[in-house]
């Protein structure tokens, strides 16, 4: 396997809150172990961590840490080997915001630990606050995860129209998540893609569909991911077929 | 840049000073070009070339062009009473403002008399309002030093922005900031003048018709 020097960063954004981003970047980083990959995961929610519940790990320093100075490395958790967490806080607003001298700190921390990882995925939080927008601009590639429904198309669209216009960021990859087959997946990419080409000339990609799967909230109850509860799920079979094209 | 050397390292082969000679010449010519001799700004000529440059990369990348238009208050007064040697240093002084307080990106350029043009790249109207507001408080803050007189400045703004999507020649968005200086003066001078509903409404946000195109079919 070749080692990279310097990791891919991929950014997991969708703009609506609730549609799956957390699960999916947590089963899609832990496929990529399983493929033979370093993986680090970054819980991008900054205020109110997801990551760590997720994976049913107690943790000891978060990004916070980090962000007032300490070493990025020490607040590394390892679930499992090859696979690192940077955990986020829970219930402190003033995480939300990065300001300018944060995100240099994050940012130079960041490329000394990329050669450690051949992934790093960003798990962003909702909507298109100052944290998000920078985790986007940082990012290798921007994965856009959405379900079916009008309010999260919207707002997957309003998130790349403000990613493109503030950023001049054109491509994007596509998750559809909770469908009820890749068929609804798919009708659902080709229009979107047919509006943002059209407005924004954008360039968007379809990554794959996820289909809606009990075991999935089944799984979030318990605290263990779907990919390890049931490996053989409709949910976790197409995760890695996602991972197989990240 | 190095100072060019003989091929054949003769001691005394006249080349060198030649090329040197003829390198310096070339950059006075290109500084003639494009620069205001005065303010040492970009010139009129530049302005609208270095316009053209950014309303196209604003096509190809989505991101908006901002543009100011300056134009300094009663200066006509400051020739008449102070004469025109004088109203010269207003026009360095106020340049050097422009110079400070703006982006290494930014383009200042002198359109004419005593009117500035401010092109802004990737910068969305409500960015370029602030630049505005900025440079209009510095213009009324700093006094300007004459040969014998010691007078304050202030000028009225137009503040714009060029938007993906928009059908618009270099001329013609020129002459829309222009008609927002205009406003400024018609208010009482010393603001900025911009269009309020595009300021209120970002570039960012999702139109109707964009919205309703996202429900019209779904595609099997």
């Amino acid at each position: 396997m070749n080692r990279l020097l310097t990791a891919k960063t991929i950014c997991i954004t969708s703009g609506k809150g609730g549609v799956g981003k957390t699960s999916f970047a947590v089963n899609l980083s832990m496929s990529l172990v399983a493929k033979g990959h370093r993986v680090l995961l970054i819980d991008g929610d900054l205020g109110l961590a997801n990551v760590d519940l997720l994976l049913g790990i107690s943790v000891q320093k978060t990004i916070r840490d980090v962000m007032e100075g300490g070493a990025l490395m020490e607040s590394i958790c390892f679930p499992s080997e090859n696979f690192g967490v940077l955990p986020a806080t829970s219930g402190i607003p003033e995480m939300v915001d990065l300001g300018p001298e944060e995100q240099g700190r994050i940012g130079t921390y960041l490329r000394a630990v990329a050669e450690s990882f051949d992934y790093v995925l960003i798990d962003t939080a909702a909507g298109i606050g100052t944290s998000v927008l920078w985790f986007t601009s940082i990012a290798d590639e921007v994965v856009i995860l959405l379900t079916p429904d009008p309010t999260s198309i919207t707002d997957a669209y309003a998130m790349m129209k403000v990613l493109a216009q503030k950023y001049g960021r054109k491509t994007f990859r596509l998750v559809l998540n909770n469908v009820t087959d890749v068929r609804e997946g798919l009708g659902v990419f080709n229009n979107l893609r047919d509006v943002a080409e059209r407005f924004l000339k954008l360039d968007l990609h379809f990554l794959g569909a996820i289909p809606h799967d009990t075991d999935v909230s089944q799984a979030i109850r318990e605290q263990v991911p779907f990919l390890k509860r049931t490996p053989d799920g409709e949910a976790a079979r197409a995760i890695q077929v996602i991972a197989e094209q990240v | 840049m190095k100072y060019p050397q003989c091929p054949h390292d003769h001691p005394d082969c006249p080349l060198p000073a030649d090329l040197e000679r003829l390198r310096r010449e070339r950059e006075t010519l290109r500084d003639l070009v494009s620069v205001d001799e005065l303010t040492g700004l970009f010139n009129f000529r530049f302005l609208k070339s270095a316009l053209e440059r950014e309303m196209e990369r604003t096509r190809r990348t989505g991101l908006s062009t901002g543009l100011v238009m300056v134009d300094l208050d009663h200066f006509k007064q400051v020739n008449d009473v102070y004469g025109h040697e004088n109203g010269n240093l207003a026009l360095q002084a106020a340049a050097g403002i422009w110079k400070n307080h703006l982006r290494k990106i930014d383009i200042p350029c002198r359109y004419g008399g005593e009117e500035f043009v401010i092109i802004l790249p990737n910068t969305g109207i409500r960015d370029a309002i602030q630049v505005a507001e900025r440079l209009r408080q510095e213009l009324a803050a700093v006094p300007v030093e004459l040969e014998t007189e010691t007078i304050r400045l202030t000028a009225s703004f137009g503040v714009d922005e060029y938007r993906e999507g928009e059908s618009l020649t270099v001329e013609a968005f020129i002459h829309r900031v222009d008609m927002f200086v205009l406003a400024a003066k018609n208010e009482g001078r010393n603001r900025a003048c911009y269009d309020p509903a595009r300021a209120a409404r970002p570039a960012t946000e999702v139109t109707a018709e964009e919205r309703a195109s996202l429900f019209l079919k779904r595609k099997p």
